[in-house]
């Protein structure tokens, strides 16, 4: 059975090893060991609620099979995004120039520079084995993250947003990057990325620039990926889409890719999840859900079938109840996947 | 050859000359109707009816045997006030991170109205026909006696716009880069309505935020700054007088913009005072030759005129004019001109 789960230090070397078959890139998810086991200790200490002083809480779950022990993706939370520090993005807005006089109008479009989104929810760090590209599991995997949030909802804001990765070839030419960033940064888009991953943030705020950027005077190439998704990230974009997420004006300063944006109340997750105490059972059938623990330190969350109903307990299968750690009477949620 | 204020049965000169002039010169409309609102303004300003700051002193060259027009100048007391004036300053920016050792630094555009309260050496033309003799030093050189002059009139600063550079089709590459993305239209088209004076279209159309350079193409960022080459000429000249580029530049075609204090011009600073005497022994000009050449003026604002003579003409105090030469500056002896070489001296 597939399981979402808090990562632990033990699941070092599954993730490297995910990170390197997948080859996606993750900014949020550093290849090297020291910093990729510092996230994970970040990880730890917001799962145990322990960071006072340390700034805002993030969060790193993995997937895993429960019957090989295989972990098969990543996914996270910044309960804020930016993490104490600007969160970057372009907005693009639109500037009319006019002449009544001369009978022109234009809307000009124009990325502004933006922390408007600091400090809301972000969805991060998702990694996913391609060959559960098209299961459950990536259903599983990325909506486990708003279980988590419902159950913890004080820690979280209730604006959730996802950075979608921009348009970049194979070779990590990317249009947007070389026709913004890189003019300034002097560097290419990879080099870029990796720094993202390693360093901290600041050198975000000292090389990006600080002024509006006229979009028309972009080359084509580069403007016509403004708020383009990588095809890669075609399927998360639907899911995110379903969940009730929609584009947003801000992109990602880097390559231009979109932020999607929602209100966690609205999402299809949290608007449908039911609380009720587990009722383990060996006779059940039913529809798919997400079924989730309520536990802050030792979330799980899987997907099992359940008949929903009224009353206080539900049923849930003997499988699960192990999986997700409950007894009978414990607290849980379920939504429909 | 001499120098003359512009008069009112100048029109139909001006008129022809602005033909001749085409795109480039913005300060010479091809539209009567505005030249002659020009003119107006230009005979009030030396009339002294018009508040200071609403100035505009032009100035025609004349052929003293046809008392036809070869070319005219003009000087703006401050310019900026009655319509809105603008530049892009090209300013610095520095990109660093110590962290991951980047130094970067790139030039960014900001719009501006700083030069706004400035004087400016304004349009200057001159026949095809009358392109020798000095004549193109002496039209030029001649306002810098005038503001010598009358620098009550000016400002401590004057600038020259200088046109940017464009290729033999006219086409600009700056202009391609940036303006046609917000005016679309053509530069010339452009040119022609700022010509005309109508700006209103420059505040409403252009661009308020700064320009990242870098963002603009590898042709329009190499003529940020530099002239069309056929005001390579122009520019030198200005130079020799002690003008340097002021990081500011034309917002339509990036050409700079070239500024100086007055008092600071070579020809305002060597300038001096003579008594006028009158004699006809004294030498005759040499027009073939680039130096010993001085400009005299007459001092005197309605009537104002300047003319070249020869530096033997000068003696301590005394600068020694034939009749005719008094004549044509409408000076007697006893009277006092004002003098200077028409070029610097290392030049």
């Amino acid at each position: 059975m597939l399981l979402v789960r808090p990562s632990t230090f033990s699941d070092l070397a599954g993730i490297e090893r995910l990170l390197d078959d997948t080859d996606a890139r993750v900014t949020t998810l550093p290849k090297e060991r020291d910093k990729l086991s510092e996230k994970i200790s970040e990880s730890d200490d917001g799962f145990r609620g322990d960071t006072d002083g340390e700034g805002p809480s993030s969060f790193l779950f993995v997937l895993q099979d429960t019957d090989s022990n295989e972990l098969y993706g990543t996914s996270g939370i910044d309960a804020e995004a930016g993490c104490g520090y600007p969160f970057f993005n372009y907005r693009l807005d639109e500037i009319v120039h006019a002449s009544h006089h001369l009978n022109i109008s234009s809307k000009v479009p124009v990325l502004f520079l933006s922390h408007e989104l600091t400090g809301r929810t972000l969805l991060r760090s998702f990694t996913i084995d391609p060959a559960l590209t098209k299961s459950d599991g990536f259903d599983l995997l990325s909506r486990a993250r708003l279980m988590y949030i419902a159950a913890n909802s004080d820690r979280f804001h209730q604006e959730v947003i996802a950075e979608i990765q921009g348009i970049f070839d194979e070779k990590g030419a990317c249009p947007f990057w070389d026709a913004v960033g890189r003019k300034f940064f002097d560097m290419d888009f990879l080099t870029a990325d990796y720094y993202c991953s390693m360093k901290s943030k600041t050198f975000m705020s000292e090389l990006i620039p600080q002024h509006p950027v006229y979009v028309p005077l972009l080359p084509p190439e580069a403007s016509a990926t403004i708020g383009q998704n990588h095809p890669a990230a075609n399927r998360t974009c639907q899911l995110l889409y379903r969940e009730g997420f929609h584009q947003s004006k801000f992109i990602d300063p880097f390559d231009g890719g979109p932020v999607l944006k929602a209100q966690l109340r609205y999402t299809h997750t949290i608007s449908n999840i039911r609380f009720k105490t587990a009722r383990p059972s060996d006779v059940v059938g039913g529809m798919k859900y997400l079924i989730s623990n309520q536990s802050n330190q030792d979330f799980r969350c899987v997907i099992g079938t359940l008949v929903d109903g009224i009353g206080d307990s539900i049923r849930i299968s003997l499988d699960v109840a192990d999986a997700l750690n409950v007894q009978a009477g414990d607290d849980i949620a379920y939504s429909p996947l | 050859m001499y120098i003359r204020p512009i008069q009112r049965t100048d029109l139909d000169s001006l008129c022809l000359m602005a033909k001749h002039s085409g795109v480039g010169v913005t300060s010479l409309p091809d539209n009567r109707q505005k030249m002659a609102a020009k003119l107006d303004q230009a005979l009030a300003s030396f009339e002294k009816s018009l508040p200071l700051t609403e100035r505009v002193y032009l100035f025609a060259l004349v052929d003293e045997s046809t008392e036809e027009l070869a070319g005219i100048c003009a000087l703006e007391s401050s310019i900026g006030h009655g319509d809105v004036w603008y530049n892009y300053h090209v300013g610095k920016s520095v990109h660093a991170s110590r962290e991951i050792g980047v130094h970067k630094i790139t030039q960014t555009l900001y719009l501006s109205n700083d030069l706004t309260g400035c004087s400016e050496i304004a349009t200057l033309f001159l026949m095809p026909n009358f392109r020798n003799n000095q004549n193109g030093h002496l039209l030029s050189r001649s306002r810098y006696l005038f503001l010598a002059e009358f620098p009550e009139l000016f400002g401590d600063e004057i600038i020259a716009e200088m046109r940017g550079y464009s290729d033999e089709d006219g086409n600009s590459p700056f202009w391609e880069s940036l303006g046609r993305h917000f005016f679309q239209m053509e530069f010339s088209d452009a040119d022609y309505l700022t010509g005309l004076g109508n700006k209103v279209f420059i505040a409403e159309l252009m661009p308020k935020f700064p320009i990242h350079v870098p963002m603009l193409t590898a042709e329009a960022q190499a003529v940020i700054g530099r002239v069309h080459p056929q005001t390579e000429p122009a520019l030198a000249m200005l130079k020799s007088e002690g003008f340097e580029f002021n990081h500011y530049i034309d917002i339509f075609d990036g050409g700079p913009s070239v500024g100086t204090k007055i008092k600071n011009i070579r020809a305002v600073r060597e300038s001096k005072t003579y008594q006028v005497g009158i004699s006809d022994q004294t030498p005759a000009p040499d027009f073939g030759v680039k130096h010993g050449l001085l400009m005299v003026s007459n001092r005197q604002l309605g009537e104002y005129r300047v003319l070249l003579v020869d530096q033997g003409a000068a003696g301590d105090d005394t600068l020694w004019l034939k009749p005719a030469q008094a004549n044509i500056l409408h000076v007697r002896a006893g009277d006092t001109v004002r003098a200077v070489s028409l070029r610097p001296k290392e030049l």
